[in-house]
């Protein structure tokens, strides 16, 4: 655990900013506790996803938020939004009916930034006390110079597997390239124990091995300034060819359907061998079926000509314009990064949830379970979906569109694979201007 | 029937075809019935028999009634739908009684114009919807969809209670109008007060088309405590990878329920306004 | 002037209305047909111009601009409909809306009439029938479609469970994750809900037909199949057309069916044009394509339609 002399030392430094911040935001320069003297709202409402690591919202619910009505006597609404890809919907009507949550998980911000408000105090008084920010996430949070958001954490995402299953193949080490990849999946399926590769609508389990796959043989979406297509080169044909060969003997038919859930869903009732997924199936599994959760193993994406790559799941939070009381959000914003509330929170998610700050990276909680070690080496590599082109709205466009994503299951569902790639670069061309 | 009924006849043209819907019709609930009666250990068995229950127990019910606000939604679909009938109907009359009973400039071009919304779809109205509720700061109140649902609601109402209005004869309004009533007395004293099985029916079909509605609910009531029960059991039941289908049964059972017990109740008038709409047209 | 009308065929009025009314200019002026139905008619109108008329045309208005969520209007003119119609995934959607409708349409209207000629015959408990049958129709769709995924589940759901315990097949479809399965699979569950409203609707029209009609043709040596050829079903045709028509316009609309059980996939395989217009709306914010979207729909539908009506006025 975070030392006291530390977290003293970094609350001094808090509220000093914090009253600075307060001045120079027009109050007369009180700390932020003793604020609630003033008007102030009684309740902040607070929405995110639903974790997949259930201890972690239990640690908010009934630690995080008792502890700051204590301190504030503003209460928290914390609501939860089902996985599986409705929290876009909810977040984009919010931004549009100008109601809703205060504060919110911020997918996919690059739609909608211009409704948040600039949380650069917030974002670099975190930075400075924690041993600042990873370069990657930069490109997602700041806009225009400004901190729309306040990254929270990665979700880091890899190669889950059956480690008895694989020996029981004949396969002794996690595959290293993806041609091993495939000639695995192809012997576990044989066996009855296929991969179950995620294909569909996703947000995570779907880009996090597709990405991958197309960056480790050279093929970007973009080109690094965003403005030219660079899917139509003469390796993604391979690409595609690749993953219906997967899809055909590998994998069990479903997946191409798959949302986020669906593939943890198909693990933990032992019908897929291996998929691409965060940390959060190990622990159910050792939650609530041990016996499988002792042969979970996590591999690293395979590598191809190219290298090896692994994609970022960014968890980040914004604070609405539209709220009633912004800069009452925004505290709440700042209280829960302080070292305080945010190490036993981050803890309590056994490290499914990776700090995008370097004060995190020596932390004990890595050293618990040996098998998750390999997501910090997500954190330290893995880039964001619109790598390298800027993390803009058209990027935006394209992920929730699932343009490079249908390109895949397009093929893997009858349409000629050059058709396939045609259509998709027809599309990013129009959505890029 | 006309014609000789021998015994194999009926069971063939009447209680096989017969059980046979039944099953279909209703195997689904009998599901849902089952699954949120068993723990998660026999619902995640592969082994254990889909209907059997071998430990029923009322935990899903349970915590789908204390950890979420299910109640509250239950309670604001509820109020939602009776208002919105409420209004639907008000409208609907005045909507309907000039149309069915009057004539006047425009008349024709009105029924038309009315006649069309019907192919105007929901999705097409959704995003201005969204900017309207927005505008008028309704965002997150029930006041969104009381007052948006009329709208899907009205048309058909008027189309329904015009077949009524219909059936009454001329007769009776001239009368009244003779004895010195005015039209409005005439209207709300002598016809209207006879077509209260029209209202009902009409009411009713309104009332389950009101709790059914899913689009709007789920566009402008994004916090928890003022969703419809659709849109909460599908909003906030999945938890991370784990589909609560314990729960959602639980509550797709709970959830009809209510209307299921309405319905039963006004079921013969109902009856009579679909088959009103459609025969009398 | 006064006279009380008879109790048998109105309400009473009370005299006090007989009294010379008073306004007489103003009065005699509303009680001309015309300007007391426009009165009457303002309220409904004008609820329905700012809640249904002013979100349709803004609707239209909106198909011909470039909005992205928060992003200021820009006039694309036909801009949106030329991206679409270079967009494979907008023509799966209209195919997929019009074989699902078609489908569940035809189906729902054989089982319904099905369903009303074992209705209409003499049973105990026809009453309970009648409500219980009606059942899946009543039941807000989102919750039995829930029960439905539970149902089509690979692993545990009751379809697959009989299949393989019945020994039939040896794994089971993949009912929510094959493209063509998947297809089958909401135009199973619309069926299931769509069908007792068209049995109802045409029980009513089938009690309807009066007996005599079929007593002599019964008498004029018709069997029971010549019966309903020809005396049972050109009765019922008025019927089945209004059903339809209706039960086409709401098919084509829906949404929550879809957007539940299967989100549109998978691979775009069950995306209907409402739930490619929400998705590109809310999903991927981009709000003039989801209009544009929503307003193709009019058209398509409205050829269905017209599609129809030629297909039962040919006989």
């Amino acid at each position: 655990m975070a030392t006291s002399k530390n977290a003293k030392t970094g609350r001094r430094d808090f509220l000093k900013l914090t009253a600075g911040a307060a001045s120079v935001a027009g109050i007369a320069g009180a700390p932020w506790i003793a604020r609630k003297v003033e008007a102030k709202p009684s309740t902040i409402v607070f929405a995110r996803e639903s974790s997949y690591v259930k201890n972690f919202d239990e640690h908010f619910i009934k630690v995080m938020i008792p502890a700051y009505q204590k301190a504030t006597g503003i209460k928290i609404d914390y609501q939860i939004q089902a996985a599986g890809g409705s929290a876009v919907p909810q977040l984009v009507s919010m931004v549009e009916n100008k109601s809703g949550a205060d504060l919110a998980w911020t997918q996919q911000e690059w739609l909608y930034r211009d409704a948040l408000v600039d949380v650069s105090d917030i974002a670099e008084a975190v930075g400075k006390e924690q041993g600042g920010w990873y370069d990657e996430i930069k490109l997602l949070s700041v806009d225009n110079g400004k901190w729309k958001t306040v990254p929270q954490a990665n979700i880091g995402q890899l190669m889950v597997y059956r480690k008895d299953w694989f020996e029981e193949a004949g396969i002794k080490q996690f595959p290293d390239t993806w041609d091993e990849f495939l000639e695995a999946g192809i012997k576990l399926k044989a066996k009855g124990h296929p991969y179950g590769m995620s294909m569909g609508h996703g947000f995570a389990d779907n880009y996090s091995w597709l990405y991958p796959l197309l960056w480790s043989h050279g093929v970007t979406v973009m080109d690094k300034a965003g403005k030219k297509v660079a899917l139509d080169s003469s390796e993604t044909v391979n690409v595609v060819e690749y993953v219906k060969r997967l899809y055909k003997e590998a994998c069990i038919e479903d997946c191409i359907g798959w949302l986020d859930p669906h593939n943890n869903k198909a693990f933990l009732t032992s019908q897929i061998s291996c998929t691409n997924n965060a940390y959060s199936i190990m622990v159910s599994a050792k939650r609530d079926l041990p016996d499988m959760g002792k042969v979970i193993d996590h591999g690293l994406n395979p590598r191809g000509p190219a290298g090896r790559f692994h994609a970022l799941v960014p968890v980040t939070h914004g604070v609405f314009a539209y709220g009633t009381d912004p800069q009452a959000a925004k505290d709440f914003l700042r209280w829960i990064m302080d070292p305080k509330q945010y190490r036993p929170w981050i803890s309590s998610g056994d490290m499914y949830f990776a700090p995008y700050l370097h004060a995190f990276d020596k932390f004990p909680d890595w050293d618990i379970e040996p098998r998750v070690k390999p997501y910090h080496k997500v954190l330290e590599t893995g880039k964001l979906t619109s790598w390298p082109a800027p993390a803009n709205r058209a990027h935006g466009a394209v992920i929730n569109r699932w343009i490079v994503i249908d390109m895949f299951t397009k093929a893997c569902t009858g349409t000629p694979t050059k058709t396939a790639i045609a259509e998709a670069v027809t599309q990013l061309k129009q959505i890029y201007g | 029937m006309v014609g000789e009924l021998t015994w194999r006849k009926r069971l063939l043209g009447l209680w096989v075809p017969l059980a046979l819907f039944y099953v279909v019709a209703l195997f689904p609930f009998t599901w849902m019935a089952a699954t949120s009666l068993k723990t998660n250990a026999e619902l995640y068995n592969p082994k254990a028999g889909p209907l059997s229950i071998q430990h029923p127990s009322l935990v899903h019910y349970i915590s789908l009634l204390q950890e979420t606000n299910f109640l509250t939604w239950v309670a604001n679909t509820m109020l939602v739908a009776v208002v919105a009938t409420g209004i639907s109907l008000l409208l609907g009359t005045m909507l309907a009684y000039p149309l069915a009973r009057m004539r006047f400039r425009g008349a024709p071009l009105l029924a038309i114009t009315v006649a069309i919304t019907y192919l105007v779809p929901q999705s097409l109205l959704f995003v201005p919807m969204a900017d309207l509720i927005g505008r008028l700061k309704l965002g997150n109140t029930l006041s969104a969809v009381m007052l948006t649902y009329p709208t899907l609601l009205v048309p058909f109402i008027a189309w329904l209670l015009m077949g009524y209005f219909k059936t009454v004869p001329k007769e009776l309004e001239e009368q009244a109008l003779i004895d010195g009533a005015s039209r409005w007395r005439a209207m709300t004293r002598v016809i209207l007060p006879l077509c209260m099985p029209g209202f009902i029916s009409a009411g009713i079909f309104a009332f389950t088309l009101a709790q059914n509605e899913f689009l709007y609910a789920l566009l402008f009531l994004s916090r928890s405590d003022v969703r419809t029960v659709p849109i909460g059991v599908v909003g906030e039941l999945i938890r991370g990878d784990a589909f609560y289908w314990g729960q959602l049964m639980a509550g797709a059972l709970l959830g009809s329920v209510p209307v299921a017990l309405i319905y039963s109740f006004f079921v013969k008038y109902y009856v009579a306004g679909l088959t009103a709409g459609a025969v009398k047209g | 002037m006064g006279r009380v009308v008879e109790a048998s065929r109105a309400p009473a009025v009370e005299t006090r209305d007989y009294r010379p009314l008073r306004f007489g200019r103003l009065r005699e002026f509303v009680e001309r047909e015309s300007v007391f139905s426009w009165l009457i008619l303002t309220p409904p109108i004008l609820f329905l111009l700012l809640f249904l008329g002013y979100p349709f045309f803004y609707g239209v208005y909106l198909s011909f601009f470039r909005r992205e969520v928060t992003g200021p209007a820009t006039f694309v003119g036909l801009g949106n409909f030329v991206t679409l119609a270079n967009d494979p995934i907008f023509w799966q959607s209209v195919g997929n809306t019009v074989k699902f409708t078609g489908a569940a349409t035809v189906l729902k209207a054989i089982g319904g009439l099905g369903m009303a000629l074992v209705m209409n015959q003499n049973f105990k408990f026809k009453a309970l029938t009648r409500a219980l049958l009606l059942l899946p129709f009543i039941v807000p769709t989102v919750l039995s479609t829930v029960a439905w995924q539970w149902i089509y589940d690979p692993g545990l759901g009751l379809f697959n469970r009989l299949l393989v315990t019945s020994g039939l097949t040896k794994t089971g479809f993949s009912w929510l994750g094959n493209p063509t399965m998947a297809m089958i699979s909401v135009i199973i569950v619309n069926t299931w809900r769509g069908l007792p409203f068209f049995g109802i609707s045409i029980l009513a029209g089938l009690q309807t037909i009066p007996v005599e009609q079929h007593e002599s043709a019964t008498i004029d040596g018709a069997g029971t199949w010549d019966r309903f050829r020809h005396v049972t079903l050109p009765s019922l045709l008025p019927v089945i057309f209004i059903v339809t028509t209706f039960s086409v316009i709401l098919t084509f609309f829906d949404f929550q069916l879809v957007y539940v059980l299967t989100g549109g996939g998978p691979a775009n395989s069950t995306h209907l044009m409402a739930t490619y217009a929400y998705s590109l709306s809310m999903g991927a914010g981009q709000m003039g394509l989801g209009s544009a979207v929503a307003l193709s729909m009019v058209p398509v539908l409205g050829l269905l339609l017209v599609l129809l009506t030629w297909y039962v006025r040919k006989d």
